[in-house]
């Protein structure tokens, strides 16, 4: 199947990502496997905090302080919103595999709703996880 | 053609539908030949690779191969794909995997023909196409059903073949 044979002439290949513009449909399919990679690491570092936590006082205090730390509040505000976009982006591809929602308006409606109920989600967790925190 | 960074046919844009000026691409991820001119070849080979006609085993009966409005009707949004490509060339999946993956213009005509009441070779057809890449290499990202200038659904039809890849194991 494969089209280049010996006596083909070497054709260039005219340009694909660099040119094809960036949209919703393609944009949301990446992002869905980048906070699918994003989450797996942060499944490691969830066990790392976890063993930290039956190791005793002295270690978990140590992985308690990155936590808390700014550039730790603003990684586990990302992997909180990467969660929520992974998860309804999820839901989404279930619901695409029963072979319902693919009129072209209803891809677009249920990506935004992705992006709108991802976002909703994590102010939900962190103003949750504030006011429990008090 | 490629015409603001999507795929469409160059026939049916206006200029003034255009951005100023104008960015005009041939069909991306394809070999070119000249100028905007793409070569076609390799994609025209995996829609042959299906096998795109009616196979039955039956005799070929006296007259047509008759079916009800219901059955006809499951060809519509498929049958009328003119094979721009403007899909297959849309698709970063088959941008990556083009020599292997089919791409949603040859898979929309699978679904047409494993569709269509009047073919009889489904088994053998789902079969072929039960592979990681020829079909599965699809993970419906939709920038085919975005950019069909017929306003078809590529992306349906793999959905519909998918879930009849399922439905015929259990």
């Amino acid at each position: 199947m494969a089209s280049s044979s010996p006596s083909e002439p070497q054709r260039p290949l005219s340009p694909n990502i660099q040119l094809y513009r960036p949209q919703l449909t393609s944009v949301l399919s990446i992002l869905n496997r980048l906070t699918g990679i994003l989450l797996s690491i942060a499944a490691i570092a969830l066990v790392i905090w976890l063993l930290a936590a039956a190791a005793g006082p002295q270690a978990y205090a140590i992985v308690q302080a990155a936590l808390v730390s700014w550039t730790g509040q603003v990684t586990l505000f990302g992997c909180t919103f990467a969660f929520f976009l992974h998860f309804f982006g999820g839901i989404r591809h279930l619901v695409w595999d029963t072979v319902h929602g693919f009129e072209l308006r209803t891809i677009y409606m249920s990506g935004w709703a992705v992006v709108a109920a991802s976002i909703v989600m994590t102010a939900v967790a962190w103003i949750a996880s504030v006011y429990i925190g008090r | 053609m490629n015409m603001d960074g999507t795929n469409w046919l160059a026939c049916t844009r206006f200029i003034s539908e255009m951005e100023s000026p104008a960015r005009i691409y041939p069909l991306a991820n394809m070999k070119i030949i000249k100028d905007l001119v793409p070569d076609l070849t390799h994609v025209f080979a995996q829609y042959a690779a299906i096998e795109p006609w009616l196979q039955s085993k039956t005799p070929t009966p006296e007259r047509e191969r008759r079916q009800s409005v219901e059955e006809r009707s499951q060809i519509d949004g498929y049958y009328e794909c003119i094979l721009c490509f403007c899909c297959t060339s849309g698709c970063p999946s088959h941008w990556w995997n083009g020599n292997r993956f089919l791409g949603p213009a040859v898979l929309l005509q699978a679904w047409r023909w494993l569709t269509d009441s009047r073919d009889e070779a489904a088994e053998e057809r789902l079969d072929k196409l039960e592979d990681p890449f020829r079909l599965y290499r699809c993970h419906t990202i939709l920038n085919c059903t975005r950019t069909c200038p017929k306003g078809l659904n590529p992306g349906k039809a793999i959905a519909h073949i998918k879930k009849t890849m399922i439905e015929r194991q259990s």
